[in-house]
């Protein structure tokens, strides 16, 4: 049994975000790149399940489409554990494009497990896991929780607004991943680093489809407004503030 | 004749027997790992007459100390009388060594009193063992086989003194009988003798002979005893000093293999090039008894289980598992039991079962401090964290393996360069409220100009709210003294102390090998610090990967500038003289013996100081080192915080003076814990001297 982790590149969250061009594009100079945290913990769940001799999972590839300046993160990945990488050399597309492209890699290859983050933490688009079921026209499962695969059977466990829900779902299929199926990211392992420096990475030409969507411009959130305190014998002084100052009451 | 051929078959047995079950320890060293090469044998044979011979470390605890120094003094003493006893013993002379004359009769009245001050001692430690119920000798370690060998080495030392204070007065019973001449003087024997005038020649003679045979047979059993015991430390504890680090004890080793691949992959051509598989070390860290260095095998051999480490080790105290007593004593014991197995079957053969896990937990490994409390108290040197922190690296590096909080930090320092989820831009928002610029490093250097002093801020000092008032303090008293300064802003990274402790000697070489190359770039020549953490691995151990700076503490800065007479305090820091107590951060006091420069500024400030119970080299740690801060306690009956800060408020002291981000955090949090932080303030030194400069 095969598992493809895919995984975004995204900026470390404490990046100060800025654009250019008039706000048209994202700013990316010195930004340090991560792995999208919730393909982090797919990973760590895939490469658990790998470890597993119960599991019948055999190996974990992981999959990324964009640009050649994505390789470090590929590598980390590689580091981790993964077995194998595959780039979709193309530059940063809409979810549609990246989920044909990963589709195209799928048919090729021939995986069971199909895993993505519930979203990416840069475009928070959300949208690819299900896309590439569509294109696969294979089960897509999404809010994944726990994932438990034994003997080839799997066994997943939902968040629902009303509590969980256990599945069960025929391979192969499309999971979207959502914080909790690893207890916390695995890091990498001093062997690992060392591999992970020499195994290719296998390229893959840009995928079939063209982005279907485009960003006409960026725009930060309003800076928030600096907290005022108020001394908790002086409850008038709040009214004051509510009534004149917020106009609120 | 008959005499002279008896004696010599016993002692051939005995050689024989002590060089078998010697050799059978000893054999495993060919197992264990060469790294550690100590040089510089002046300094060394000074460390060994002090702390061997000079007994320096047992007297930190005066009484029990004096009487294991007197025990101690007494074999050294007492042995030369033995190698006679061999001599005659093989030659059937009596007293071969009375040519000596004056110097014989030191030795042998030397002798005859310290044999009676042995016994006493003796007798007093095997009351203290038997009858009272000293903490120190229990643990969870500490089997009936570990008490009952105690006991049965004191007894035979016992029975050693005896007989030779026997032996002794049937020998000048009988010569002063005889009217012979007494070879040596014996002030405790020739009065005891004189306590039986109704002895003829004759019965002295007897009870000479027969305790000189039991003196000598038992001094033949006791040496053949030792191999089997904990007390084979008589014969290493004096070799184990002598090969003891001389560096400070906060230094940890650098690991070569790790440098090599740090290097490889920082150098944009070889970056992704194949790893050949003869620079893989067969292992990184510590996991079995064959991967330990020679020293730590030796440090083992050494311990006599006192439990003087155990009984000062932070995590100990507070209930938690580790023991470091324990960590030797299972080292020891996996080696025994794989030794011979490596021997018969090689060296890479695998019992399926390990050091680490199978006798030392990683619930033990993480609860660690590397305070170096248990190293510093240990009477023959013994480097108890150098050990666990090897077992660390193993978990990491080779087994990807550490807490959760631990693994966010590293994340942390990779992916931002601090052990918080900060971002590097932010690293100059201490300096909003000063009413003066900072100079920024990348500015003078565009401006063509060099400070003098790097002020290296430190993750805490640049993202910590209540360490950012210290770094503020600072900078106030740099900026009074109109040094020429700089700090590095958003180009300082970590320097990679909190990864090293935790054992992922990765990430610290390749922050450590950043921050070298960004000093060099700004060529940056002295370094002050207000982290002491930061401030030990800049000093101890930045060296060993080609990073030479000199390495200032604050502490000795603000020291200097008082003492010369450019720093005047007007005040007494807290408004008039006030009760300070100061805890001691252990990256300063044990790590570097930075004790005095603190309290000579408290002083100066006008201040009295109320040392706590624990304090210097015996000082508790607040809790936070070892990269303890970033991670949950492991389980005990209590956190290392607490009792450090109910230890503080013992003294009734208004202010709490500390020297450490980290210390900062622990006791603030402690004095929220104990309701005390309206009375009682923890300020850092610089806060004060700032306060009562009027700045």
């Amino acid at each position: 049994m095969k598992i493809l982790v895919c995984i975004s590149n995204v900026p470390d969250t404490t990046t100060k975000i800025r654009f250019t061009g008039e706000n048209t594009s994202f700013d990316s100079s010195g930004v340090q790149w991560v792995i999208n945290p919730w393909d982090e913990l797919s990973l760590t769940r895939a490469l658990e399940l790998r470890d597993d001799p119960a599991s019948g999972v055999k190996s974990v590839t992981v999959i990324h489409s964009g640009p050649a300046s994505a390789e470090p993160t590929i590598r980390k990945a590689l580091a981790i554990g993964a077995d194998d990488a595959v780039r979709i050399d193309s530059p940063s597309g809409d979810a549609y494009s990246v989920a044909a492209g990963i589709a195209e890699v799928v048919r090729s290859e021939q995986y069971d497990i199909i895993l993505c983050g519930v979203e990416s933490s840069d475009y928070n688009g959300s949208m690819v896991g299900g896309m590439l079921a569509e294109f696969l026209e294979i089960p897509s499962v999404s809010g994944i929780s726990e994932l438990n695969v034994e003997g080839g059977n799997v066994t997943i466990t939902r968040e629902t607004d009303e509590g969980k829900e256990i599945v069960s779902v025929p391979l192969p299929f499309a999971g979207v991943v959502q914080k909790g199926i690893a207890k916390e990211p695995r890091i990498a392992a001093m062997r690992g680093i060392m591999m992970a420096r020499s195994k290719q990475i296998r390229i893959y030409e840009s995928g079939p489809e063209e982005s279907l969507t485009g960003i006409k411009s960026f725009e930060k959130p309003p800076a928030r407004d600096a907290c005022k305190f108020i001394d908790a014998d002086n409850p008038e002084q709040l009214i004051d503030l509510l009534q004149n100052e917020a106009k609120v009451i | 004749m008959v005499r002279q051929i008896i004696f010599a078959i016993s002692l051939l047995i005995t050689l024989a027997v002590f060089s078998w079950s010697a050799g059978r320890i000893m054999r495993y060293f060919r197992f264990t790992k060469s790294g550690y090469k100590p040089g510089n044998a002046g300094r060394r044979i000074l460390l060994m007459m002090k702390v061997a011979f000079g007994q320096t470390k047992i007297f930190r605890r005066p009484v029990t100390g004096l009487l294991h120094a007197l025990v101690f003094w007494g074999f050294c003493i007492i042995i030369f009388g033995s190698i006679e006893m061999v001599i005659d013993g093989l030659t059937g002379t009596e007293k071969v060594l009375k040519f000596l004359g004056p110097l014989h009769d030191f030795l042998m009245a030397a002798g005859d009193i310290f044999a009676v001050m042995v016994a006493v001692s003796v007798i007093v430690f095997l009351f203290r063992r038997i009858m009272m119920n000293i903490p120190r000798f229990e643990g969870r370690e500490m089997k009936r086989r570990s008490h009952s060998d105690a006991n049965i080495s004191l007894s035979l030392i016992l029975l050693l003194m005896i007989s030779l204070i026997a032996m002794n007065t049937g020998y000048t019973g009988m010569k002063r009988l005889s009217g012979e001449e007494i070879a040596g003087v014996y002030p405790v024997s020739f009065f005891l003798s004189g306590l039986f005038p109704t002895f003829r020649a004759e019965t002295f003679g007897i009870i000479h002979e027969a305790s000189w045979w039991t003196h000598i047979l038992l001094i033949f059993f006791f040496a053949n005893y030792l191999p089997w015991s904990k007390h084979f430390h008589v014969f290493l504890s004096v070799p184990n000093v002598f090969l003891s680090r001389l560096d400070p004890p906060g230094r940890l080793t650098n690991m070569e293999s790790i440098t090599r691949e740090v290097r490889l992959m920082m150098d944009p051509e070889t970056a992704f090039a194949a790893t050949s598989q003869d620079v893989m070390p067969e292992r990184f860290g510590i996991k079995d008894a064959e991967d330990a260095g020679w020293k730590n095998y030796l440090d083992s051999l050494s311990c006599t289980e006192c439990g003087r480490c155990t009984s000062v080790c932070p995590a100990n105290i507070t209930g938690k598992l580790l023991s470091p007593r324990k960590i030797m004593m299972d080292l020891r014991a996996r080696m025994k039991e794989k030794g011979p197995l490596m021997i018969r079957n090689g060296r890479d053969y695998s019992d399926n079962r390990s050091l680490v896990r199978d006798y030392i937990s990683e619930e033990e490994l993480w609860a660690c401090t590397t305070c170096n409390a248990c190293t510093a108290e240990c009477p023959v040197n013994i480097d108890q964290p150098s050990l666990i922190v090897d077992m660390r690296r193993y978990l990491v590096l080779e087994e990807a393996s550490a807490p959760g909080g631990l693994k966010a930090v590293f994340s942390n320092i990779e992916n931002n360069g601090a052990p918080w989820q900060y971002s590097a831009e932010d690293r100059l928002g201490w300096c909003d409220g000063l009413d003066f610029e900072v100079p920024v490093m990348a500015d003078l250097h565009a401006a063509d100009k060099k400070p003098e002093y790097l002020f290296w801020v430190g993750c805490a000092g640049a993202f910590d709210d209540r360490y950012r008032k210290v770094a503020r303090a600072f900078a106030t008293i740099l900026n009074h003294l109109n040094i020429s300064y700089a700090v590095l802003g958003r180009e300082e990274t970590c320097t990679g102390d909190p990864a090293r402790r935790a054992g992922n000697e990765m990430l610290f070489q390749m922050q450590a090998l950043q921050v070298i190359a960004l000093f060099r770039s700004y060529g940056v020549e002295k370094i002050i610090t207000i982290c002491p953490h930061c401030y030990n691995t800049f000093r101890n151990e930045y060296p060993d990967l080609d990073g030479n700076f000199e390495v200032i503490s604050y502490l000795g800065f603000i020291r200097r500038h008082i003492d010369e007479g450019r720093l005047v305090p007007v005040s007494a820091a807290g408004n008039g003289k006030c009760r300070v107590t100061y805890h001691d951060p252990c990256y300063l006091g044990r790590a570097n013996g930075l004790y005095d420069d603190p309290r000579r500024i408290l002083q100066k400030l006008g201040n009295n100081i109320a040392e706590m119970g624990r304090n210097r080299s015996r000082a508790l740690c607040c809790g936070a080192g070892g990269a303890q801060m970033f991670k949950e306690a492991e389980k005990g009956e209590k956190e290392i915080f607490i009792e450090r800060t109910e230890e503080a408020l013992r003294t009734e002291a208004s202010v709490i003076a500390s020297a450490c981000p980290f210390c900062m955090t622990m006791i603030t949090d402690g004095l929220k814990y104990k309701n005390r932080e309206d009375e009682v303030k923890n300020l850092d030194i610089a806060e004060l001297v700032v306060q009562s400069l009027g700045l």
